[in-house]
């Protein structure tokens, strides 16, 4: 791809393009699987920006999707509020709890930000569990979809069609927080606040954004899912939720937007197919961990980048200007 | 009254499980700068270890409990070995991850074998309660708290009279200048990841009848460990002993007075309001950053 | 004495940890366009003077002024901001990112600054400022190649770069010559200069290598045990007898 750049930038259309050919004449089965992989692409977006560019170990993730599907969920058949406005507002909902621990995050040693975060997590689980009188418990919430102009929005395509333009809008806009100052203030306090500190960036305030935008996108991505799954329990948003995110970002490759593309592709296809299999699939993200870690630690966009299949990734606007210049 | 006095008892119980956890946690943070997210899963397996030895080998519960320290501690030292020396200098966060991979393929593992049914493991004692000065109390939860202190006691030794134990301590202090003074570093840290599991092991033994027995039990008793290791400033030993018996009792006294639906939550309680009142616990000092 | 306002100024710093004083009433004044060198043997206090300055340690009592204004109470990124960077001991860079990445952190606060106009163009210039300041440095060649396939002397020139590149009025170098050859160490030392004359810049310098201090500074300061015990032109105190007593022992 580095050698072809008007492959580079025409693949995002081809892309987009593909995937609404292909769905009109997919099973609702694969529809549903194309879904997912959408939704973890932007779940794993925003765990991208936390752990992998910031740096900040924060276990609460698939709680704050949990939070965001609740949100959407309730909303839409306890208040009758529609999609349309419930799932915006599951991604503020989630920031605004995410931005909230952003404030251990600040105050207190690296080590104990992960326990924390972790402890939050098993505490919104749960509250999901034990409130019943608002999440139903165990039950689980069911949510209502969406009108467009008087057109019920159910079924499989129609989630792709609300889900491709969220999915297509929230990469195109981490494409431009990363490249932004933003993004490397980002990297700064990953690998060390001092010197972040040092050349003018506010610590507490980059930690409150990046904590409340990596909220937010968990909060979208679970809006989402409650709307292509239909039906949520808390169960669903626990460790294994929580797994399946951290291998998405360690396998795809942290510090990559492209990244978190690949790790959902890879990884959203392979839980549906050991779907029983609990135990298998805990091994599989097990090893996934340890062995990608150990091995690649850059994950697959690693080798991918070095052998110029994938362009590279800089942190800067409009950077390939400075290549031209020679 | 008597109700108050069993409660405490058995927190104190609980309490001395939660200290051994933070131990191993805080063991292995102070030598590798890293929390070991799998420790809850380490004692999981000494649990089930021990399970397996009285249900398949049927040995007696004394045995059981050597079995899981004995193969605990080589498991401890297989995992440094195998997997974190190679990532021992790199960034923090791939350190943890490595811990995070290990902890959920832990589980996976033990889920095959064991993960269809809840298990139990049977008292050491016959008799169900004892009377102690009119006080009904569990010889179980008696058992563990003993258990639980000789343990720490020989901990103590350990640090302070035997060759390696002094090793340890140096190392801990400054890896570099052990390794200036001779001391094969390497060695230090598989024999810290194998004593943090051999202390991990015994609490899942220690833990085995006093809970019920299931591939996810571990995540708990980390939680609960962190709390107590967090109380005690992740610093020090006897921090972690206090931490411990604090988060044990606290919760024992919320689910008996309070309802027992928020018991599970109570030690995630403590931890929020702890580190959000003292960020550096209770017995912690600011640590200053070089740069 | 020359009557020039003073630039960055100290007065009467005392830092204590705990029962022990790092820094003993230490007052420094430093004009613009001065190159200002501060030594002392180890222990001296001068690193956690240094650090005051920058704002990573907090003051027991003094103040410090940059510029006629008061920034004891700033916190380090409000430092920055007003002008005042540095650099530090051993290159702290990102290592897998590009020089030009690396680089523009170091202008971080032009974006921050109010004023939400011409997004666009701020990224655009913030590049134009980074390809001049490389330019400068000589590194231009540079700016999209990753920090850790640079050699070792471009990597310090990379972080000078950060340093600098926002036009700052103060620029503290936390040991520069470190590890450097002689004939480095004399490259250092004539970019010293360049920063100042050129780039229009304050310099406060830590340094244990000698010879760059006195052969490159406008004045020099000395701390031995947190307290100042000589100031003045290099000469002065390259033969000041407490000097020459707290670097070689008793004479």
């Amino acid at each position: 791809m580095e050698r072809l750049p008007w492959l580079r930038r025409l693949f995002p259309f081809v892309l987009i393009l593909a995937l609404l050919a292909a769905s009109q004449v997919m099973d609702n089965y694969l529809q549903y699987i194309v879904n997912l992989v959408l939704i973890y692409v932007i779940i794993g977006i925003g765990l991208n920006f936390l752990l992998g560019f910031a740096g900040q170990f924060a276990f609460a993730h698939a709680a704050l999707m949990g939070i965001g599907a609740y949100t959407a969920a309730l909303l839409t058949t306890r208040v009758g509020l529609s999609f349309w406005l419930a799932l915006p507002l599951s991604g503020v909902v989630a920031a605004v709890i995410g931005a909230g621990a952003a404030l251990p995050a600040m105050r207190m040693r690296r080590v104990y930000l992960a326990l924390v975060t972790l402890a939050f997590a098993q505490l919104i689980i749960w509250v999901l569990i034990n409130w019943n009188a608002v999440t139903l418990g165990t039950d689980g919430v069911d949510l209502r979809a969406p009108y467009l102009f008087g057109w019920r929005m159910r079924g499989d395509r129609n989630t792709f069609y609300i889900v491709l333009p969220v999915t297509v809008f929230l990469y195109w806009l981490a494409r431009r927080v990363l490249e932004s100052h933003v993004g490397r203030a980002f990297i700064a306090i990953r690998e060390n606040e001092i010197v972040a500190r040092s050349n003018g960036i506010s610590v507490a305030w980059t930690k409150t954004l990046v904590f409340a935008l990596s909220a937010f996108y968990a909060g979208i991505g679970g809006g989402l899912y409650a709307l292509a799954l239909g039906f949520i329990v808390p169960d669903s948003f626990g460790l294994g939720q929580l797994t399946l995110h951290f291998s998405i970002v360690v396998l795809g490759g942290m510090l990559s937007l492209y990244g978190a593309v690949i790790g959902a592709v890879v990884l959203t296809t392979l839980p549906e197919f050991l779907r029983d299999v609990q135990a298998l699939q805990e091994i599989i993200y097990g090893l996934v961990l340890m062995v990608v870690i150990l091995v690649m630690p850059q994950g697959i966009v690693g080798p991918l980048k070095r052998f110029g299949i994938l362009p590279r990734e800089v942190l800067a606007r409009n950077w390939r200007r400075l290549e031209r210049r020679g | 009254m008597v109700n108050l006095l069993t409660l405490l008892v058995a927190g104190l119980a609980n309490g001395s499980l939660y200290a051994l956890v933070a131990l191993g946690l805080v063991l292995i943070y102070k030598t590798q700068d890293v929390v070991n997210f799998a420790h809850g899963e380490i004692l999981m397996a000494g649990a089930f270890i021990g399970f397996s030895a009285y249900t398949f080998l049927h040995l007696p519960y004394g045995w059981s409990l050597v079995a899981a320290v004995l193969l605990g501690g080589l498991l401890g030292a297989v995992i440094e070995r195998v997997a974190f020396r190679r990532v021992a200098n790199q960034h923090h966060i791939t350190l943890a991850m490595v811990t995070v991979g290990l902890s959920v393929l832990m589980k996976g593992l033990a889920r095959i074998p064991f993960g269809r049914d809840i298990n139990t493991y049977p008292p050491a004692f016959k008799a169900d309660r004892v009377v102690l000065w009119g006080i009904p109390i569990s010889p179980q939860h008696l058992l563990t708290i003993a258990m639980a202190a000789s343990l720490a006691v020989a901990l103590y030794l350990f640090f302070r009279f035997t060759a390696l134990g002094k090793k340890m301590r140096a190392t801990q202090q400054t890896i570099v200048g052990a390794q200036l003074v001779g001391i094969n570093t390497g060695n230090v840290f598989a024999s810290t990841w194998a004593l943090a599991a051999m202390i991990g092991a015994a609490a899942g033994v220690l833990a085995a009848p006093l809970s019920l027995l299931y591939p996810d039990m571990g995540t708990n008793f980390l939680l609960k460990g962190f709390a107590a290791a967090v109380l005690g400033g992740f610093e020090s030993v006897p921090g972690a002993i206090v931490g411990g018996f604090i988060v044990g009792v606290v919760e024992m006294l919320f689910g008996g007075f309070v309802s027992t639906v928020f018991q599970q939550v109570s030690a995630f309680f403590i931890i929020i309001l702890v580190l959000f009142l003292k960020p550096d616990g209770l017995f912690g000092r600011r640590a200053l950053a070089r740069v | 004495m020359t009557g020039r306002p003073v630039l960055l100024e100290a007065r009467d710093v005392t830092i204590r940890f705990g029962g022990l004083v790092a820094v003993d009433s230490v007052s420094m004044a430093i004009v613009p366009g001065e190159v200002r060198g501060l030594i002392g043997p180890n222990g001296a206090g001068k690193t956690t003077f240094f650090n005051a300055i920058s704002g990573l340690v907090p003051l027991s009592s003094g103040l410090i002024r940059l510029g006629g204004e008061d920034i004891t109470a700033l916190p380090a990124h409000r430092r920055a901001a007003a002008g005042l960077r540095r650099t530090f001991q051993s290159v702290q860079l990102l290592p897998q990112q590009t020089v030009l990445e690396n680089v523009l952190i170091g202008l971080h606060t032009s974006f921050t600054a109010p004023g939400w106009r011409d997004r666009r163009g701020r990224e655009a210039a913030a590049q134009a400022q980074v390809e001049h300041v490389l330019a400068f440095l000589g590194i231009a060649a540079r700016i999209l190649t990753p920090v850790n396939r640079l050699t070792f002397a471009e990597q310090r020139l990379t972080e000078i770069a950060r340093a600098i590149v926002s036009r700052p009025r103060v620029l503290l170098l936390d040991e520069p010559a470190a590890g450097l050859s002689p004939t480095e160490v004399e490259g250092l030392g004539e970019l010293l200069h360049r920063l100042r004359d050129e780039w229009d810049v304050t310099i406060l310098l830590v340094e244990h290598v000698l010879s760059l201090v006195l052969n490159r500074s406008d004045r020099v300061t000395v701390l031995e045990n947190g307290r100042l015990i000589a100031e003045g032109c290099p000469e002065e105190v390259a033969n000041n007898r407490a000097v020459q007593v707290a670097y070689m022992g008793v004479e």
